[in-house]
């Protein structure tokens, strides 16, 4: 017996491939490996992540300069780091994308229910994931990232004070920041994810994608090995274009953030430019309240509304994939108009 | 005239500071009102009212000081009485009085910490060792006093923009009299010292906003002022620029211009007109200073070319090791420790700097070794950086090559299956 062979039968290969055979997806549309792609972004960050984390010191003084070695003098450092960097971005990207298909193909509907809840809740980790990664480097860069975004916190109705101190860990940013930062980025938040992900991927696993009443004839193939090879393409592409960009398209860390003198200004990241728009445009009362909390406050409650999607909107209408398209416009739009 | 009918209030500015007791001599802050001004103020002679507008303004009255303080008289007196010479009062402060007034309160150092504990003491005494106290307390009604400067009732403190002995202004405050030539005349003293800083090194850094820039009380002094000349020219200038006046100190020229009473630094970088050193002041080129001196001198000549040629190898090693790292950064590569390994080299430079004033043409040589270690040390991160980034590509490549054998291995599984599938049937 091969050793493949005998692999195989410890494991017990064939009730596996046999299983997931059983499966059926759509043959067509690039759309249905964005969540594949997503997983496989996510495997990419742990990799890459833990082996930054072997060169990294999360502590104020030594942060920014363990980041500088490790671009500057560790071998293949600066393409493991580009290689995260890139990743963490295009997964938030790949998040979006993906929670942006759902909506518009209506997967959300029943018996979808729990998968899409479980989603929402993994979009928020993974921009918990972003955000908090984003501080580690304690450069300008990470600190005005770090002040700015924890600025908006403040607003959410309710709990704004104690998230705003929560994400700073203390009334200002500091090493408390970073080492908060640090904690959640590689302990918490992953923890969190590996126990959302599992759920999610169960039950997608239970449950198979509920095709459109049009696309109820649509041919389909086996997941494995059919629709899985074809999911290898994507992924291959995807680490190429991870590549690439880290070799071609360098993340620079920028100078290291001094406390004493904070840089005034700057933006937050991209992904809560939106937030940074709504926040400048604010008026300063409105209907009464704070302008900035009230606008704020509609935003949660837009959140709410779409975290209770499945249960507002059952048989998934086209009012909802119209609201989608409107909601990703306006995303866009604020995003622009929050740069300078 | 004094309205004599009107009532002026009982309490008013503070007495002069002949009293044991300094806290008595500030009215209390309830008792701010300066009566002097509250008659002057309403006067339509406008030499008398003017210095009463004037006074709003002056740092003295923030300081709760009244016209008293410098004029005496009494302010408890609502008649004419307050002028009279039984209180001491003082209309016109003669020239030379000025400096006695202002240093009554200024050489005080009780009543200044009571008054403002940032303050110094001292100033009077100081000004009357200087060359301008001299010539007040001779009479000479041109040489300046106390006021000359910091101006009289308007009197803003120095660290006002406003004030014309703030650091921003004082240049201007010096050249209003010594670029006077008339006013100068009398003095035998040259009058463009302004028009020559201002194109000097220190005037454009200066100028530039640069803070540490000197001005005219740089290294004239501000009370004490008295030019330096060229026996002590060099600790004017070593005040700031210690290691080169050491340095200097060490060389064979210190023993001869003092011989030959030549003015020190001044011989070679000039005074007000300084210009930034060059590494062309030494040598045997046209833009030589020591061809000034030494155009015949064979051995004096060889020195200098000796310094030269140094100075010159450390100039053009160090610009190997500033253009490697920025050719480095334009092509997008990061040169960890470049921008350490570049201060050893400007650190290694200004040792040499510091060094050439020695004339030793070995010392100058040992340092100029420290440049070539910077440099190398400088060229080798660059290369390794280049190295690095070689590496990371290779590997790019080498992936590159292998996701293209997997797409392609995948696409062939992809058609092979759905070539089986359509065999299969539906």
């Amino acid at each position: 017996m091969s050793v493949a062979g005998w692999l195989a039968d410890r494991v017990g290969w064939k009730g596996i491939e046999a299983s997931l055979a059983a499966h059926r997806a759509s043959r067509r549309g690039f759309m249905f490996h964005v969540g594949g792609i997503t997983l496989f972004l996510l495997v990419v960050q742990v990799v890459s992540g833990i082996l930054l984390a072997i060169y990294y010191r999360p502590d104020a003084d030594h942060a920014h300069a363990s980041v500088e070695r490790i671009v500057g003098e560790i071998p293949y450092g600066n393409l493991v780091r580009g290689v995260h960097v890139w990743a963490a971005d295009l997964f938030v990207v790949s998040l979006l994308i993906h929670l942006f298909t759902v909506v518009v193909r209506r997967s959300f509907r029943a018996p979808h229910e729990l998968t899409w809840v479980s989603g929402i809740a993994l979009l928020l980790v993974g921009l918990g994931q972003a955000f908090t990664g984003a501080v580690l480097p304690w450069s300008e860069k990470a600190y005005t990232d770090a002040r700015v975004g924890s600025e908006f916190a403040r607003y959410v109705p309710l709990v704004g004070d104690w998230l705003h101190r929560f994400m700073r860990g203390g009334e200002d940013v500091d090493s408390e920041t970073l080492a908060h930062a640090f904690g959640f980025h590689v302990a918490v938040l992953p923890a969190a994810m590996t126990l959302l992900l599992g759920t999610h991927l169960f039950l997608v696993s239970r449950r198979p994608v509920t095709p459109l009443p049009q696309a109820a004839t649509a041919p389909t193939i086996p997941l494995y090995p059919d629709f899985l090879v074809r999911l290898g393409v994507a992924l291959t592409g995807t680490m190429v274009l991870i590549l690439s960009l880290a070799i071609f398209w360098e993340r620079p860390v920028g100078p290291s953030a001094d406390p004493r003198t904070p840089p005034s200004g700057g933006l937050p990241p991209w992904y809560l430019l939106p937030a940074h728009a709504i926040l400048r445009a604010a008026p300063k009362e409105l209907l009464g309240i704070d302008g900035p909390t009230f606008l704020f406050g509609a935003a949660c409650v837009f959140g709410l509304i779409l975290l209770a999607l499945p249960f507002i909107d059952r048989r998934g209408s086209r009012l909802t994939v119209w609201l989608a398209w409107i909601a990703l416009l306006a995303l866009i739009l604020l995003s622009f108009r929050a740069l300078p | 005239m004094l309205p004599s009918a009107q009532a002026v209030p009982s309490t008013g500015s503070a007495a002069p500071p002949s009293s044991a007791s300094v806290a008595s001599r500030l009215p209390s802050p309830t008792e701010a009102t300066n009566t002097c001004a509250s008659c002057h103020s309403t006067l339509t002679d406008a030499t008398l009212r003017t210095p009463a507008k004037e006074f709003l303004h002056s740092a003295h009255r923030d300081e709760r000081i009244g016209c008293v303080g410098c004029h005496k008289g009494d302010p408890r007196d609502p008649t004419v009485g307050a002028h009279s010479p039984s209180t001491g009062f003082i209309p016109h402060p003669t020239h030379a009085e000025v400096p006695r007034i202002c240093g009554g309160c200024h050489s005080d150092a009780a009543f200044i910490r009571l008054i403002n504990g940032r303050l110094s003491v001292g100033q009077a005494a100081l000004f009357n060792l200087s060359l301008h106290g001299k010539l007040t307390s001779a009479g000479d009604p041109a040489a300046p006093d106390c006021s000359t400067c910091h101006g009289k009732h308007d009197l803003e403190p120095p660290s006002s923009p406003l004030s014309p002995v703030n650091r921003a202004n004082v240049a201007k405050l010096c050249s209003g009299c010594h670029a006077d030539k008339e006013r100068m005349s009398k003095y035998d003293i040259r009058t463009d010292q302004f028009e020559k800083w201002q194109k000097s090194a220190h005037g454009q850094a200066f100028l530039a906003g640069n803070q540490n820039a000197p001005t005219c009380t740089g290294c004239h002094g501000a009370h004490a002022s008295t030019p330096p000349d060229a026996a002590s020219v060099a600790h004017a200038c070593g005040r700031c620029h210690e290691q080169e006046m050491q340095l200097f100190e060490q060389s064979p020229h210190s023993q001869g211009f003092r011989k030959r009473g030549l003015a020190q630094c001044v011989a070679c970088h000039g005074n007000h007109d300084v210009a930034r050193a060059s590494a062309l002041m030494v040598g045997v080129g046209p833009d030589s200073t020591c061809m000034k001196c030494h155009s015949h001198d064979d051995k004096p000549r060889q020195v200098a070319s000796d310094i030269s040629d140094l100075l010159r190898d450390a100039r053009e090693r160090a610009a190997e090791a500033r253009g490697a790292v920025a050719g480095a950064t334009a092509a997008g590569l990061r040169v960890a420790g470049a921008d350490y390994a570049l201060d050893q080299v400007s650190t290694a430079e200004q040792k040499v700097r510091g060094v050439v004033h020695t004339l030793d043409p070995a010392r100058v040589q040992a340092v100029v070794a420290d440049i070539d270690s910077a440099v190398d040390a400088t060229l080798t991160l660059v290369s390794n950086a280049e190295e690095a980034r070689s590496r990371e590509r290779r590997g790019y490549y080498v992936a590159l090559a292998l996701a293209g054998l997997l797409l392609v291995t995948l696409a062939l599984k992809t058609v092979q299956l759905d070539r089986r599938r359509r065999q299969a049937g539906p």
